[in-house]
């Protein structure tokens, strides 16, 4: 298997986070599994993005269209980081907005893109963590059970690696996430 | 199926673990992106194994280079990091100590930034070792990596010479899976030439540090090393590549990508000097030669077949910049297409461009953090002379760029010489051109006391503004000598940045909140009032330390200020806030008309209320 998946968000948002996550998901179930990221000279509120590849590779660097899925932990980035996308892959967006520009969306029809989106800030924000938005997009992209993302996998991660008070609320928002995907 | 042995980890805690499995004894350095986690790494194995290891944040990368060498020339294992312009500021001691003989071992680590992402400028640290004749390594993943710092220390302390690994961003951020060995177990043995990997394309042995058939490298510096033999390959492939570091590794996946493994046959170079001489039986019996390197021709020069080697002097390799896995696949398919190997298999489909075109989201330019101190201070210095010269320096406060205060920047501590210069160059006739200069405290202490010093003994007369945040925010919050506190995080005695700047005999000093932009902005002019006197005791810098916390370790320690106050509500549009204060967390609404704040960036400062034309100074900011 092989699976290239392109993080994008903004500093302080725990786009690194997801991407360690998914790592160490895909390392459990037994892949090969490597990450390049990338921020910028700020520590708050500059582009973050995250390339995570799992499987057969040697470099952990992404090319333009090839990447399987983009998650985009905000909206401008997924624009932004569009052209890694390739012809049939996915992508989740969390906006507010449950829709694109038309240019963009007949583009992306035609290039048999999906798109799925999701206002993961506000289902952070309702279970009263802003800043968890990143677990409500994991949760989200579970739904889709691409490769080893498996909602008890990615779960099992999220406890390994956050830290002792925010398990509980990351995997309540986590899980909204998911349930987000059912409806 | 998780390894108990095996840890997720960044190229630089590879770095660091391959160093403390060799024995590492003494570590310094100075931060700097992107070698900065080495330390860090280096204490939390020390810990981890009960070691007694001594690891030291330097003031500067000299002083760094120059520990590390006292220890290894009287018999310990030593090691040194910095950033790849942090070997000029240790260039004397490197320049000396290339030829001592060490009784120990010394690795210097020295982590390249092509691209350049955080730097003022690209350099190949492959390039000035290869021109000094030491030996350097080239690690092309975070996993092998940790395999050659292990190898350099063990091939440093066998054969008394400091050894370079020379690291990328690209290595040093990469996260993988890396194995953990007992101390002074692991088995190394340097992989290079052509590999399986480079025939059969999979993720084969080849490329791996051989750990069932290591072994102590004993071999002298001219020696070849340990690789696979190039017989395994065709030996007489129309079209080869030579690569070294993580454009070998994206080399790879692109030539697999394009299904060209069978054909185009890889030979990798992990030693950069001396370099195998096998590599120019690679390069004699292929058709043509493809060189990938980062960032200098390095190896294409030791090459040297004129015009059969595609790169950098034949145009087909970009002479700046990063090998992005784009430019890399697009040289490829090129080179095949020219050669009439095979047809171009992927097209840019640049639709995807055309279509953005139409939609607007945010520039995110570099920018200081919403709610960071320094932008009160650089905005607080325009205000109170817009008309003035800013020479500025290296760190957070670079960023000062975007808020038209900062002029100049060459390299650290820079901007405190040039103030000097500027004052002689516009001011030998009295006119009097405010300066007004800006340094950070670790920068401040890594290269700005003997400029102050020089500017203070030769009677310049200018503003300097240090900006005290009390940590070296841009490299990860390592401590500053102010704060009294070890690398590892042990109390010490603290050296206040004040106490230097009264040592020099300057007298005109304040130290200001930077989030009273009021007080700061009345301190600059008064400053300047004070240095056109015509008074002997003016013929000094003016100094203003502006002191507060680094936002990130501030967090939510300081009160909210805009809470006071709807910005939102009283919004006529202006964008003065955007444009004089150019906070990350101030975006304007197209459809609104007005300035919103982004909730999840805003620290609620409250100091953008200051800018704001429909709120008068002082509203809202309770100091
Ligand atoms: S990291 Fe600290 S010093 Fe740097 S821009 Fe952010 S708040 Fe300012
Ligand atoms: S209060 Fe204003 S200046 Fe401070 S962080 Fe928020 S938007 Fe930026």
């Amino acid at each position: 298997m092989k699976m290239e998946i392109v993080c994008a968000g903004v500093g302080g948002r725990g786009v690194l986070l997801a991407s360690t996550i998914l790592i160490e998901t895909a390392i459990k179930a037994g892949f090969e599994a490597m990450a390049s990221d990338e921020y910028g000279m700020s520590q708050r509120g500059g582009s973050v993005v995250s390339l995570v590849k799992i499987g057969d590779c040697k470099s952990p660097l992404i090319g333009r269209e090839n990447a399987d899925i983009l998650l985009s932990f905000e909206e401008s980035e997924f624009y932004r980081n569009l052209a890694f996308l390739k012809r049939g892959g996915m992508a989740i967006v969390n906006t507010r907005k449950g829709f694109l520009r038309d240019g963009i969306g007949n583009l992306l029809k035609e290039r048999n893109i999906k798109c799925h989106f999701v206002n993961a800030d506000d289902i952070a924000s309702r279970k009263g963590s802003m800043q968890a938005a990143n677990m409500a997009i994991l949760g989200y992209f579970s739904y889709f059970k691409q490769g080893p993302y498996m909602l008890g996998a990615i779960e099992e991660t999220i406890k390994e690696k956050t830290k002792g008070k925010f398990v509980e609320k990351n995997l309540e928002i986590f899980d909204a996430g998911y349930r987000y995907g059912e409806k | 199926m998780k390894d108990v042995n095996m840890e997720v980890m960044i190229g630089n805690y590879s770095i660091a673990r391959g160093l403390v499995e060799a024995g590492l004894e003494l570590a310094a350095a100075y931060p700097g992106t992107p070698s900065s986690e080495i330390i860090p790494g280096i204490i939390e194995f020390n810990k981890r194994e009960h070691g007694h290891i001594h690891a030291e944040w330097s003031t500067n990368e000299r002083c760094a280079l120059e520990v590390a060498f006292g220890a290894a020339s009287i018999g310990r294992k030593a090691a040194c990091m910095m950033k790849q312009v942090g070997l000029n500021v240790a260039f004397p001691s490197f320049l000396g100590a290339r030829r001592k003989k060490i009784k120990g071992g010394l690795v210097i680590i020295c982590c390249d930034d092509p691209g350049p992402q955080s730097s003022q400028t690209e350099q190949d640290t492959r390039l000035i070792a290869t021109l000094l004749n030491i030996p350097v390594l080239d690690p092309s993943s975070a996993k092998e990596a940790g395999d050659v710092a292990y190898y350099a220390m063990e091939y440093s302390y066998e054969h008394k010479v400091p050894v370079i690994v020379r690291s990328t961003h690209r290595v040093s951020h990469a996260r993988e899976n890396i194995t953990l060995y007992q101390i002074g177990t692991r088995k190394v043995a340097l992989n290079e030439g052509i590999g399986e990997a480079g025939v059969k394309g999979s993720r084969g042995q080849g490329v791996k540090g051989k750990r069932e058939n290591g072994g102590h490298p004993n071999h002298s510096i001219t020696q070849s090393l340990n690789h696979s033999s190039a017989s395994s390959y065709p030996l007489s492939a129309k079209f080869g590549i030579v690569a070294s570091g993580m454009s070998f590794s994206i080399a790879m996946d692109v030539i697999f990508e394009l299904n060209l493994t069978q054909r185009i046959p890889i030979y990798k170079v992990i030693k950069v000097n001396p370099v195998d001489p096998d590599i120019y039986d690679f390069v004699d019996n292929a058709g043509r030669v493809l060189v990938l390197e980062e960032t200098d021709s390095v190896l294409e020069a030791m090459i040297h077949r004129g015009n059969k080697v595609f790169g950098r002097r034949n145009g087909y390799v970009p002479g700046a910049g990063e090998l992005t896995y784009d430019i890399i696949r697009g040289i490829i398919e090129q080179i095949v297409e020219e050669m009439g190997m095979e047809e171009r298999t992927f097209f840019p489909d640049y639709s995807i461009e055309e279509a953005l075109k139409e939609i607007r989201f945010p520039p995110r330019p570099p920018r200081l953090c919403a709610g960071c101190p320094h932008r009160a201070s650089f905005f607080a210095m325009r205000y109170a002379s817009p008309e003035a010269i800013f020479p500025g320096d290296i760190g957070c406060y670079t960023l000062g760029i975007s808020m038209g205060a900062v002029d100049t920047c060459i390299d650290m501590g820079g901007g405190v010489n040039l103030a000097s210069g500027f004052y002689n160059a516009c001011n030998q006739d009295e006119t009097f051109t405010p300066i007004i200069a800006s340094i950070g405290d670790s920068t401040f202490f890594h290269a700005g006391l003997e400029p102050l010093y020089d500017a203070t003994k030769t009677g310049k007369r200018f503003i300097l503004v240090i900006m005290d945040n009390s940590t070296t925010a841009m490299t990860g919050m390592q401590p500053t000598p102010q704060t009294g506190m070890t690398a590892d995080g042990v109390k010490t005695h603290s050296i206040k940045i004040e106490d230097m700047v009264r040592g020099f005999g300057i007298d005109f000093l304040k130290i200001i909140d930077p989030y009273s932009i009021p007080l700061m902005v009345e301190t600059i002019r008064e400053a300047h009032a004070y240095l056109v006197l015509d008074n002997h005791s003016a013929h000094k810098p003016a100094v203003i330390i502006a002191r507060r916390e680094c936002l990130l370790s501030a967090k939510g320690k300081h009160e909210a200020l805009l809470d006071t106050i709807n910005i939102e509500q009283d919004c006529i549009g202006c964008k003065s806030c955007i444009k004089l204060f150019d906070c990350p967390a101030l975006i304007f609404n197209d459809e609104k008309r007005k300035v919103t704040v982004d909730e999840g960036l805003c620290t609620r400062c409250g100091m953008c209320l200051l800018v704001c034309a429909m709120k008068r100074p002082r509203k809202g900011q309770n100091k």
